[in-house]
């Protein structure tokens, strides 16, 4: 029944073969990364802090990656390892599903560090960055480590990442944030830990997919005949 | 444990080949696939694979579509919704007489 269960899961797996899930998040952490640092650079009546900006930003990310992701798949995966077509309540995805339960529990510990134990106003303020973090290694965890033994190195470095930015000095963490304690009433140092934190995950993420994608390059050939 | 032999011969047996145990086992997680992927993911050679997938539609549990991918023939399998109960039966079964 084990072996079962286990090939049920492979088309699920198959998903990210090559790599191109975790490129696509990866360039969108980036995208967002950028996007917060130049708000957080530029004065508060800047084209950076409109929210049609923000929109279309937002639309050309998605554009980008949706069309970019297809083309892989078209070109590359599917001529060599095949096309597969998911069912629709599988593609809302058991990793979403994991990072809305972690990021309700990471909310729980961060009021709990707020009020009950009550930390270091430093710590008090990036907790919840923390707890982001670790809420996305859970929801990795589900979508992509479950089917690479290595990925879970990648588990590792997303949890240490969020732990060392919840960690850096005030003074570091509002020298990257810039102004914007001057912006919407956020703190600096939540700015700052913020996109720190993103920043961090997107290039760990592009990082992973780009291995996936070289070795999944190195182990499937190209298609020497039409597809039967 | 005489139920659970009796059990056992109940079982499906156009399923229970291992080989199309594994391709009805893969199309029952996704709306479609095409015969590359199956191919890739069980590791049978196409004649095996061409035979196997034969027995299942025969069985009318699959449904073979012929089209292109661009210039590109390409085949693609899903399970009907016969194949579909005949696998969740086959599992409850299988559980069951285990």
């Amino acid at each position: 029944m084990d072996q079962i269960e286990s090939i049920l899961q492979r088309p699920k797996l198959y998903n990210n073969i090559d790599g191109v899930g975790e490129l696509g998040t990866g360039f969108m952490l980036l995208g967002f990364a950028l996007l917060s640092w130049l708000q957080a650079r530029s004065p508060a009546g800047a084209i950076w802090h409109r929210m049609d900006v923000f929109a279309v930003w937002v639309g050309l990310m998605l554009l980008g990656i949706q069309y970019g992701s297809k083309a892989i798949k078209t070109h590359i995966t599917y001529p060599r390892t095949g096309f597969v077509a998911y069912r629709r309540r599988d593609s809302t995805g058991t990793a979403a599903i994991a990072f809305v339960v972690a990021a309700l529990v990471a909310a729980g510990i961060a009021l709990a560090a707020r009020f009950h134990w009550n930390s270091a106003l430093h710590l008090r303020l990036t907790t919840p960055v923390a707890d982001f973090g670790l809420a996305f290694a859970v929801a990795y965890v589900f979508g992509f480590a479950r089917a690479v033994r290595w990925k879970w190195a990648v588990v590792g470095a997303i949890a240490v990442c969020s732990a060392a930015v919840a960690m850096l000095p005030e003074h570091m963490l509002g020298a990257v944030a810039g102004d914007a304690s001057a912006v919407g009433g956020i703190s600096g140092v939540t700015a700052g830990a913020w996109l720190l934190s993103i920043l961090a995950y997107g290039a760990i993420l592009l990082i992973s997919g780009g291995i996936s994608f070289v070795l999944y390059l190195r182990h499937t050939q190209p298609p020497t005949q039409a597809v039967a | 444990m005489n139920q659970n032999i009796q059990r056992i011969a109940e079982l499906d047996r156009v399923i229970h080949e291992p080989g199309r145990l594994m391709i009805a086992a893969l199309l029952y997680a996704v709306d479609k696939a095409d015969f590359l992927y199956l191919q890739h993911e069980t590791q049978m050679n196409k004649g095996t694979l061409s035979s196997h997938i034969s027995k299942l539609e025969e069985a009318g549990y699959v449904e073979v579509v012929k089209t292109y991918r661009g210039k590109i023939p390409q085949t693609l399998l899903s399970l009907t919704p016969a194949g579909r109960g005949a696998f969740e039966q086959y599992r409850k079964k299988l559980k069951e007489a285990l």
